[in-house]
């Protein structure tokens, strides 16, 4: 079937739009009532508003889009895996050593030979430490480099 | 001259040493935001936003640095279309059709420094026109009441796919999302709760920044990842400057021509600055005809997209300064900037923060005479750095913006939700949902609901005064037809552009 992809997407904005203007009818009345405009009003016109959109999406969808399969899907769920162990690692590990690895492991991914991508990954790490913590003294979290 | 005095205000702001700094620096980083492939205007823009945080700028230097940024990308996009036929960002595609047949016959040197020139005609002319057009619109727009505001906000999303935008539904998907995103957190009037689910980092909303700098910043990355262009591509070579004095002389009609009507395509919802490298190339081929040699390197091909696109960067600046809403991607992204300065953007603006719009202003002119000086004899390091590979620059980029988050509030639930954002905005752009709506109504979700609010408290809840003033049914009658012309004459210019384009290449 031609236009899966918006089909798709128009179904779950359906959905996102029926919860959020059901939720929006679930709030109390505020104290003291409220002239012409209350809380939920503008939730519901988005609500509205986006049930027309996507069943539009539904009835009259575009055409596909290329979607990355095999490597190229699984080289962009790496990249979106290192971004997040990069957040999760940044405060523990500090910023230096985390971002070396980061960017590093983005960079080789990305077709760069593994050796000069992380040492870009170090130099880029040490120069923007250095201009946050010591130029712009911006604490940047030092981790297990705690001492240097 | 009322305007003068202030204009001399705004030069006294500008000309600090210090903001000076700013200037000069913005200037080149926006040259280089706007050369480099992958990272757009408004890209580039949002990354730099966390940084002017937490460098604790004030207002006024903050929002020159990035007038300026904005102004160099603008010079910049021209770089990478000259020399590698590839746009640095949208409104430099026409540029592609001359100069790119320009370098090739290796007078690449002279096809970027008359384009610089041309870049700095067009923008010193839409400055200008701003300057005598801002005061008297930001006059008009004081006797707008909540409901024309309304409509007001209701137009700028209509228009903002733009007269060229392929579906004006998806456009509309885009806005409702955006204002949806902006609903999460306590309601201001009441103080309800909304959308928060008991997450305490909920409520007071979803910081903008964080959401833009995601939605560009880690969707570029992805797209990069998934187009394989880590490589970067080759690019011709500089050759001799044997620009003639008496060449750039030649093409001053053309630079006037293209500055003016990149202006009004500036100001004017909906057109913005491709559709003004459009038209003043258009019509500087069909002003000169068989004279011409356009497509195959004619000089002119070179100078009128070029002065079309900076007049209307300028003119674009117009909306947005004086009623608070912006045309295009990156004024919108300057709009956050001024939210987050705590600065209520509209007309008051003129008269409460006349420091800083007046600042902004000057700060645009003396942008343009450094960008000029930049880059006539700097290009040859700009050109440079144009080869630094998309493998390694991307990261670093992505690096800059997860620092700026991370240092506006010290915590990663920040980064996460910039990551959430960055995915999310890679699917929506995939289904050709534009990003550019989401923001909007992420900055004026807010504005919009406090509007609806004071106009039907002011009619005792009859909600017919949305609509009940000439002014207002107006701004209701364009924002209809913003959404029915594309779909109408849409097809039609996209297909002239596209023609364009094709003519240049094959003619080679």
């Amino acid at each position: 079937m031609t236009g899966l992809g918006d089909r798709i997407l128009g179904l779950c904005l359906l959905v996102l739009a029926v919860a959020y203007g059901w939720v929006a009818q679930q709030w109390p009345e505020p104290f003291g009532g409220t002239e012409g405009v209350g809380p939920e009003t503008f939730p519901t016109m988005l609500a509205v508003v986006l049930v027309v959109g996507s069943l539009y999406l539904m009835i009259k969808p575009d055409a596909d889009t290329q979607w990355p399969v095999g490597k190229t899907a699984l080289e962009l769920v790496v990249s979106i895996i290192v971004l997040v162990v990069y957040a999760l690692l940044l405060e523990p590990l500090g910023f230096v050593i985390s971002t070396t690895l980061a960017v590093g492991t983005l960079s080789w991914r990305m077709g760069a030979p593994a050796k000069s991508a992380f040492a870009i990954g170090l130099l880029s790490a040490v120069v923007v430490f250095g201009l946050f913590n010591y130029g712009l003294s911006l604490s940047l979290p030092t981790g297990l480099l705690g001492g240097f | 001259m009322e305007t003068l005095g202030f204009l001399m205000d705004g030069f006294a702001v500008a000309l600090t040493p210090y903001n000076l700094m700013f200037a000069l620096f913005g200037a080149f980083v926006g040259t280089l935001i706007g050369c480099l492939p992958g990272l757009g205007p408004a890209n580039g823009v949002a990354i730099l936003i966390p940084l002017a945080f937490t460098l604790g700028l004030p207002p006024e230097t903050a929002m020159i640095l990035l007038t300026s940024v904005y102004a160099g990308a603008m010079y910049g996009g021209r770089i990478s279309s000259i020399l590698l036929n590839i746009p640095g960002d949208e409104p430099a595609m026409m540029t592609c059709l001359d100069g790119y047949p320009m370098a090739k016959k290796g007078r690449a040197a002279d096809a970027l420094a008359i384009s610089a020139i041309a870049s700095f005609a067009g923008s010193l002319i839409g400055t200008l026109g701003l300057i005598m057009l801002a005061p008297v619109l930001a006059r008009f727009a004081l006797t707008f009441g909540p409901a024309e505001y309304f409509a007001l906000f209701l137009l700028a999303f209509a228009t903002l796919g733009g007269i060229t935008g392929k579906n004006p539904m998806k456009t509309v998907i885009a806005a409702a999302l955006g204002i949806m995103i902006s609903t999460v957190g306590i309601d201001i009037s009441t103080g309800t709760q909304r959308y928060t689910g008991g997450v305490l980092e909920l409520y007071e909303g979803i910081d903008f920044i964080l959401a833009i700098v995601g939605l560009f910043a880690i969707s570029e990355l992805l797209f990069f990842v998934e187009a394989r262009m880590g490589k970067g591509r080759s690019k011709v070579n500089m050759g001799k400057l044997t620009l003639t004095f008496k060449e750039i002389v030649s093409t001053i009609p053309t630079q006037l021509r293209g500055g003016v009507l990149g202006f009004i395509a500036g100001v004017l919802p909906g057109a913005g600055a491709s559709l003004g490298s459009f038209i003043s190339y258009t019509l500087e081929k069909s002003v000169l005809g068989k004279k011409g040699r356009f497509g195959e390197g004619d000089i002119r091909g070179v100078v009128a997209p070029e002065a079309g696109n900076n007049g209307a960067a300028s003119g674009a600046l117009v909306p947005m300064l004086t009623l608070g809403v912006p045309g295009s991607g990156t004024t919108a992204v300057l709009l956050a900037m001024l939210i987050s300065l705590n600065i209520t953007p509209g007309p008051l603006m003129f008269t409460q923060n006349a420091d800083i719009v007046w600042g902004v202003i000057a700060a645009l002119l003396i942008g343009n005479v450094l960008l000029l000086i930049l880059n006539i004899p700097m290009i040859g390091v700009f050109v440079r750095l144009l080869s630094v590979p998309p493998m390694y620059l991307l990261p670093i980029v992505t690096m800059v913006a997860f620092v700026g988050i991370y240092s506006i509030s010290h915590s990663t639930f920040d980064l996460y939700f910039m990551i959430l954002f960055g995915v999310g905005g890679y699917v929506l752009r995939k289904l050709e949902i534009p990003l550019v709506p989401i923001i909007l109504g992420l900055l004026l979700g807010p504005e919009m609901e406090k509007n609806l609010g004071h106009a039907l408290i002011l009619s005792d809840g009859d909600w017919t005064t949305l609509w009940s003033s000439p002014l207002s049914i107006g701004l209701w009658l364009v924002a209809g037809l913003g959404l029915v012309l594309p779909t109408l004459v849409g097809p039609i210019l996209r297909r002239r552009m596209r023609n364009a384009i094709k003519e240049g290449p094959v003619s080679d």
